[in-house]
């Protein structure tokens, strides 16, 4: 487990902390495609029962991408802007299938010690879709961390310019509540815009996202 | 409730996609790819259906075949078509996800520079293998 305490982080090395917001990418959750490409921008809206948030990025290169976001924390009740980047560390492209593996990370305006970091990573085909992910979040309420899989399947292969759709299932645990939490949800994109819409009967999660 | 919801939006998103797949302006080829010798000499493989709809009304142009490594969704080979679209020597891009081949038209004072368009498809996240010029007319 990833694991770096406040006081090691913080402590008296502005570095590792600087460290931590250009190498890790912090997150709320898995990102379809955390990075554009070079040029790039994307916006992003998301709700679920924990927060609501409204996340901008670019990206100055297919490698990394920088953005702002603001959050509503549902669960600590704060309001406060991320300031996020995530790095590509390795990307496998086939014939057939693409594989990624990002770094993330995220400092708050809050205060210096509300910060996330993590990783994550998917491998696609044009029927097959598999991710997850794992969060380190620190905040000023209480530090805990999140883990997530996804796991999708594509019920016809879509041409280029057709409608997409994805039905998927999420598996997220974090430790406030510690228990797995599992559920279906349906993703569908068309040219530059995706959504997505998922429920475990108590609770929406939504996510939509432009790019442009 | 929710889930029934979600079943429901489900068959009526499959509808659509159908729809989308008798009438829609993309169109759609199941490949049936022939041997085509390209402007330096060498056999490429193209799907020669898809090919003459491409170029179908072109003329003054150069067409250059890319084969791609990792284009496997759609939503994230979005910027394929913006990149090369922002050459203003760029007359015409297709995409097509099941052979993982791009077709672009450049017009013919277009140096083919094989390098850049590689860096191009690079900079987008997939991996270019081979670029040939299959046609000049």
């Amino acid at each position: 487990m990833i694991s770096i305490s406040q006081n090691n982080l913080l402590g008296s090395n502005p570095c590792k902390l600087l460290f931590i917001i250009i190498c890790f990418n912090i997150s709320n959750n898995i990102d379809a495609r955390p990075i554009s490409w070079s040029g790039g921008s994307t916006i992003m809206y998301k709700s679920n029962f924990m927060m609501t948030s409204y996340y901008y990025h670019y990206s100055p290169s297919y490698k990394y991408s920088l953005g702002l976001e603001y959050i509503d924390d549902k669960h600590f009740d704060e309001k406060y802007v991320n300031f996020r980047t995530t790095y590509l560390l390795n990307r496998i492209n086939t014939d057939n299938s693409q594989g990624n593996l990002y770094l993330t990370g995220s400092l708050s305006s809050e205060s210096s010690s509300h910060y996330n970091y993590g990783f994550h990573g998917d491998w696609e085909t044009r029927r097959i879709f598999t991710s997850f992910s794992f969060i380190d979040k620190n905040t000023n309420v209480r530090d805990y961390n999140e883990s997530e899989l996804q796991l999708g399947i594509a019920p016809y292969k879509g041409e280029y310019n057709d409608l997409h759709t994805w039905i998927m299932l999420k598996s997220k645990r974090d430790t406030i509540n510690d228990q797995w939490d599992t559920y279906p949800f349906i993703k569908l994109f068309k040219g530059d815009f995706l959504i997505e819409i998922g429920t475990d009967n108590s609770h929406w999660d939504i996510h939509y996202m432009m790019r442009f | 409730m929710r889930y029934l919801i979600v079943l429901i939006i489900f068959p009526m998103n499959l509808l659509l996609a159908n729809t989308h797949h008798d009438h829609g302006s993309h169109m759609h080829h199941e490949g049936h790819e022939h041997v085509h010798k390209s402007v330096d000499g060498t056999n490429t493989q193209i799907d020669e259906s898809k090919y003459n709809d491409f170029i179908a009304g072109m003329s003054d142009a150069k067409i250059v075949k890319v084969d791609v490594k990792g284009m496997v969704c759609d939503f994230c080979a979005r910027g394929i078509e913006k990149t090369f679209y922002q050459d203003k020597l760029v007359k015409k891009v297709d995409v097509d996800l099941s052979t993982g081949k791009v077709l672009i038209a450049y017009k013919s004072d277009k140096k083919i520079n094989t390098d850049e368009i590689k860096n191009i498809f690079l900079d987008n996240g997939q991996t270019a293998t081979n670029v040939v010029i299959i046609m000049e007319l």
